[in-house]
């Protein structure tokens, strides 16, 4: 199968990305080295491509009640101009994708969804939808999404005359214009700093990605996405979060709102007993990777590596794992696995880094 | 991308380097391979003293995104290893040939003979660029 190319694939080739397949799409894994992207980020400003990933609008009358029912998190409390991250579950309470819901307008909301999970969303939002008064559009084709991610994004923007999003709280979203083209922009992103989302219809995204650059934006690829959203502690579907997992299990219990009237996966979610714990371990040297076993002081398998990386910040190895429930130790002590070697972890109860977000 | 290759060097296609100093290796990687490795975030090496055969994983050169193996070229025991490459991972990005990984006794002169000279080294290199 060939692979598709954002709109902003040449642009990357002229500063000299490295590219890779990802989700479908040929995309950036690095422009100069992920330390350097990601240090860019939490101390200046950095940018990504993340045009891959799927958005679908809401609109009609029962657009907010459909959401509400759709979602875990609360997203009828919202109000317009704002957004919310919730996982997606199923009646039993499995997570078929995480994503955030944009409520733009009274009737009309924006969800934007994983790029590998855009048909498995799009079929079940598809099904779930017939009992409202509200339609689904797929417009993932029709938009290129750049994430403006650092202490600088703010300054940036007031630059090039997007006055309105400076005026948006944490997770405020709002219309603009740029280039006479209207544009949606929130402030979300997957960093933990400040930052902003645009989303823009192709034919100006060229001209705002040079203007960023211009502004001092630097390039960042898929490669630094990861290790700044692990620092900060954010789960990726397919390694926190998976379809065989329940918001329980994946410390997502904050994201679930059992007051709602009804939403999917409500009665299974109430009565789930978690399997797992999602925790967070940190080593002085070497990276714990995914997929290595976490042991307990005797040396028995207790879980595994979901995702792991080196901070550039911190300078250690910081993972997140899964731990089965019933092996979790009573002396509360980890070991990973790297290669021949059982590394002690550093226990976190708090995120290894908070980010400067608002 | 023109990769640095020393002349007094042997090689190996693996892009190891090798200075042979009368009955003594010492071994590094080179520039091509620091190049195509990115930042070198973590490098494990033997213990001194363990032997090995020629083809065996003696270490690991880790980035951010990979896990490499590092083969031996030739069979040997580890008389010394480096250890500030230890602490500073990055100098075999900075300098790749001033930062020897291993020192080897070998124990096989014919596997010596069949290291790749310089100029056939620099050939390899444009061959897979």
């Amino acid at each position: 199968m060939e692979l598709k190319r954002t709109s902003l694939y040449q642009n990357h080739l002229n500063q000299n990305a490295k590219m890779a397949p990802f989700a479908g799409f040929e995309m950036p894994l690095q422009y100069t080295s992920p330390k350097e992207e990601a240090l860019a980020v939490r101390n200046k400003l950095g940018m990504f491509d993340v045009s891959h990933m799927g958005e679908f609008f809401v609109e009609g009358k029962q657009a907010v009640q459909f959401l509400d029912y759709l979602l875990t998190n609360d997203f009828g409390s919202l109000g317009v101009g704002k957004a919310i991250y919730s996982p997606l579950c199923r009646d039993n309470g499995t997570m078929i994708d995480d994503l955030i819901a944009y409520h733009i307008s009274p009737e009309k909301i924006l969800i934007c969804v994983n790029a590998s999970n855009i048909e498995k969303d799009w079929n079940w939002m598809q099904l779930q939808i017939k009992k409202f008064d509200c339609t689904l559009t797929d417009k993932s084709s029709e938009y290129s999404l750049i994430a403006l991610q650092g202490p600088e994004a703010e300054r940036t923007l007031k630059s090039l005359n997007l006055h309105k999003a400076v005026t948006l709280p944490y997770y405020g979203v709002i219309e603009d214009k740029y280039q006479e083209t209207a544009i949606i922009i929130a402030r979300t992103g997957y960093t933990g700093e400040d930052g902003f989302e645009l989303f823009c219809p192709h034919q100006v995204i060229n001209k705002l990605w040079e203007e960023l650059l211009q502004y001092g934006a630097v390039p960042c690829g898929l490669v630094a996405r990861d290790v700044l959203r692990i620092e900060v502690c954010f789960p990726l579907y397919g390694n926190e979060l998976s379809d065989e997992l329940n918001p329980l299990d994946s410390a997502l219990k904050w994201t679930v709102k059992l007051s709602k009237n009804n939403f999917l996966g409500k009665k299974a979610i109430e009565e789930y007993k978690a399997k797992f714990r999602l925790i967070k371990l940190s080593i002085d040297k070497g990276i714990p990777r995914e997929g290595y076993a976490v042991e307990n002081s005797s040396q028995a398998i207790i879980g595994k590596i979901t995702s792991g990386t080196l901070s550039p910040v911190l300078n250690k190895g910081v993972a997140l794992a899964l731990i089965d429930r019933s092996l979790f130790p009573a002396d509360k002590k980890f070991f990973i696995k790297v290669r021949k070697n059982s590394i002690e972890g550093t226990y976190h109860k708090k995120p290894f880094l908070t980010g400067g977000h608002k | 991308m023109t990769a640095k290759v020393l002349d007094h060097l042997k090689y190996t296609v693996d892009h190891d380097w090798i200075l042979i100093e009368n009955d003594i290796l010492t071994i590094g990687i080179t520039d091509f391979a620091q190049a195509s490795l990115g930042d070198i975030v973590f490098v494990e090496l033997p213990e001194v003293g363990s032997s090995f055969s020629a083809g065996d994983a003696f270490g690991v050169v880790e980035s951010i995104k990979s896990v490499t193996d590092l083969h031996i070229p030739i069979s040997g025991e580890i008389i010394e290893i480096n250890e500030q490459i230890s602490d500073e991972p990055e100098l075999c990005n900075k300098a790749p040939f001033e930062s020897w990984l291993i020192k080897v006794k070998p124990s096989s002169s014919s596997e010596i003979e069949a290291l790749i000279s310089a100029e056939n080294y620099k050939k390899h290199c444009n061959s897979i660029e």
